[in-house]
């Protein structure tokens, strides 16, 4: 998980009090309820500039921040594809 | 898309695959709700007696057939519920929530603990009560006050529940309270209860607007269980109600109400066409709107209610995640459209009527009752907060698609 992205996940763990964010840190347990939830997407947004698509949206994806940086990985590269594709 | 050739036509009122005897015990069951819900209506009681007649099969409906149940499906459920609606809605309420708990158990429990209910319930001999709600936190699902407590191998309950259908008739509970050392409010364990594990106390007494013989009292609930009677894991309620509990209860309940709501108004129309004919002006306008109206808001539910229990029985079959926003969408507005479509129905037939057969206790339309109970219908599990939680979830299906 890149530095960036557990900056932009730690204020949406309010129970988190100062443990170590890893792959398998619960998301739910720490806090983030489905409120919050969208209020993080929404910042995932604006500091990597990466959009979820719908069919991510699952609880699953919420569940841990591993999973939920493997979604945003593939967000990421089917960006990439994207610009890749539109600057051609 | 093509029809199946052979399939045996439904029976009135089925469009599920329930066998012929099932039905048949369905009719008399609803026929004993039917005669006694006037005098459980006025006592505020618990219809005991039709509990017991419940017993033999039909609270087993959704027990698979590895554990001796007859395998119902939501279908299944959705049929039965709008039959026993038909005739009462309490008993309608009692038998769809108790169906809600069998499927979490179904679906969630460990083997141990599923090969040891599931026969049970198979035979009738366990009756479970749902306890979601708490002071404080209200209909609140995600979120729970009261811990578990974790000691030698033990859990400790201590709990109260303001609001307990059956509480004080039922063989076992479900219960979901925060996970033992949980973080956050939002760490959930459901955990089950046998009777004669927890002491169950009553708090207070029971005498509501409607669903009088739901008997849905407040109960302490204190006692010790193995920690294997936890559904799932600690933590997995959220899981759970996503994938069962929540499409469950919001179908049950609103069949429950189209039930209720479908039973008024054939009653209204048996009135309408019986010997008292001469006195209804049917060339008012006003009387066929009222009609057409109220009929349209139960066939706008009824779609509703089929098409959602088809979605959720082919989400169920192909193992998909019903947490997606799509899904809960459909089935929280299910739970809103019926709420509200079902007693706008009966309030407008109250109107349709008048006094004499809208309005007094004693008419065969029992259009009083049924107003009353479906009163009840945008409480149970608020709307408002309901409508809440529906603008989150749209904000994440951007693309709008549906389930
Ligand atoms: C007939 C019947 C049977 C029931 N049986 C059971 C049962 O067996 N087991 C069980 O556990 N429960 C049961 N319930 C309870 C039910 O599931 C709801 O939890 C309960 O009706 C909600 O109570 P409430 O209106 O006090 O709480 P709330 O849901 O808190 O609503 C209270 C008020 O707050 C408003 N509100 C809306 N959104 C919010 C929000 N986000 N925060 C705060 N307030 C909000 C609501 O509009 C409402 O006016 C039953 C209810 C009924 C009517």
């Amino acid at each position: 998980m890149d530095a960036r992205f557990v900056e932009t996940l730690t204020p949406f763990l309010p129970f988190l009090h100062g443990e170590t964010i890893t792959e398998d840190t619960p998301l739910r347990t720490y806090g983030l309820d489905s409120m919050q939830a969208i209020e993080l997407m929404f910042a995932l947004e604006d500091s990597l500039g990466v959009s979820l698509p719908d069919e991510a949206l699952v609880e699953e994806t919420f569940a841990t921040a591993g999973n939920l940086w493997a979604a945003t990985r593939a967000a990421q590269g089917a960006d990439a594809v994207t610009a890749g594709t539109e600057s051609v | 898309m093509s029809a199946p050739a052979q399939a045996a036509p439904a029976p009135a009122g089925f469009s599920s695959a329930l066998s012929a005897s099932l039905r048949a015990e369905v009719d008399q069951v609803a026929a004993l709700a039917a005669r006694h819900a006037t005098d459980h209506d006025d006592r505020a009681e618990f219809p005991l007696a039709v509990l017991d007649a419940l017993r033999p099969r039909l609270l087993g409906l959704l027990v698979p057939t590895r554990y001796g149940g007859p395998g119902g499906s939501v279908d299944d459920l959705v049929d039965v519920t709008i039959e026993l609606g038909r005739a009462d809605m309490s008993t309608a309420m009692v038998f769809a929530m108790h169906c809600q708990q069998v499927a979490a158990i179904a679906g969630h429990a460990g083997p141990r603990l599923a090969a040891e209910l599931l026969p049970e319930i198979a035979a009738g001999r366990m009756y479970l009560a749902s306890v979601t709600t708490e002071a404080g936190k209200g209909g609140h699902l995600m979120s729970a006050r009261a811990e578990l407590g974790a000691r030698d191998g033990l859990l400790e309950i201590d709990r109260f529940a303001p609001v307990v259908t059956g509480g004080l008739h039922a063989d076992g509970y479900l219960i979901t309270m925060r996970s033992p050392q949980a973080r956050s409010d939002g760490e959930i364990s459901l955990v089950f209860a046998r009777r004669d594990q927890v002491e169950v106390a009553q708090r207070g007494t029971w005498n509501p607007l409607g669903m009088r013989a739901s008997h849905s009292i407040a109960l302490q609930l204190t006692g010790r269980v193995p920690e294997d009677q936890v559904i799932g894991e600690h933590g997995a309620f959220r899981r759970i109600a996503m994938n069962t509990f929540g499409p469950l209860a919001h179908l049950g309940w609103s069949a429950a109400w189209l039930g209720t709501a479908s039973g008024a108004l054939a009653r209204v129309v048996s009135v309408l066409r019986g010997p008292e004919r001469s006195r209804s002006d049917f060339s008012s306008e006003l009387l066929l709107t009222r009609l057409s109206t109220a009929r349209q808001r139960l066939d706008t539910v009824h779609a509703m209610v089929r098409y959602t229990a088809g979605a959720v029985r082919r989400a169920v079959e192909e193992d998909a995640d019903l947490s997606h926003p799509r899904h809960q969408l459909l089935v929280n507005a299910l739970k809103l459209t019926a709420s509200e479509q079902c007693h706008r129905a009966i309030d407008d037939l109250v109107t349709a009527l008048g006094m004499r057969h809208g309005y007094l206790k004693d008419s065969p339309t029992g259009l009083e009752r049924a107003l009353r109970d479906l009163r009840s219908a945008a409480l149970n599990y608020s709307n408002d907060r309901l409508h809440l939680a529906d603008g989150r979830l749209t904000l994440l299906d951007q693309e709008v698609r549906y389930a």
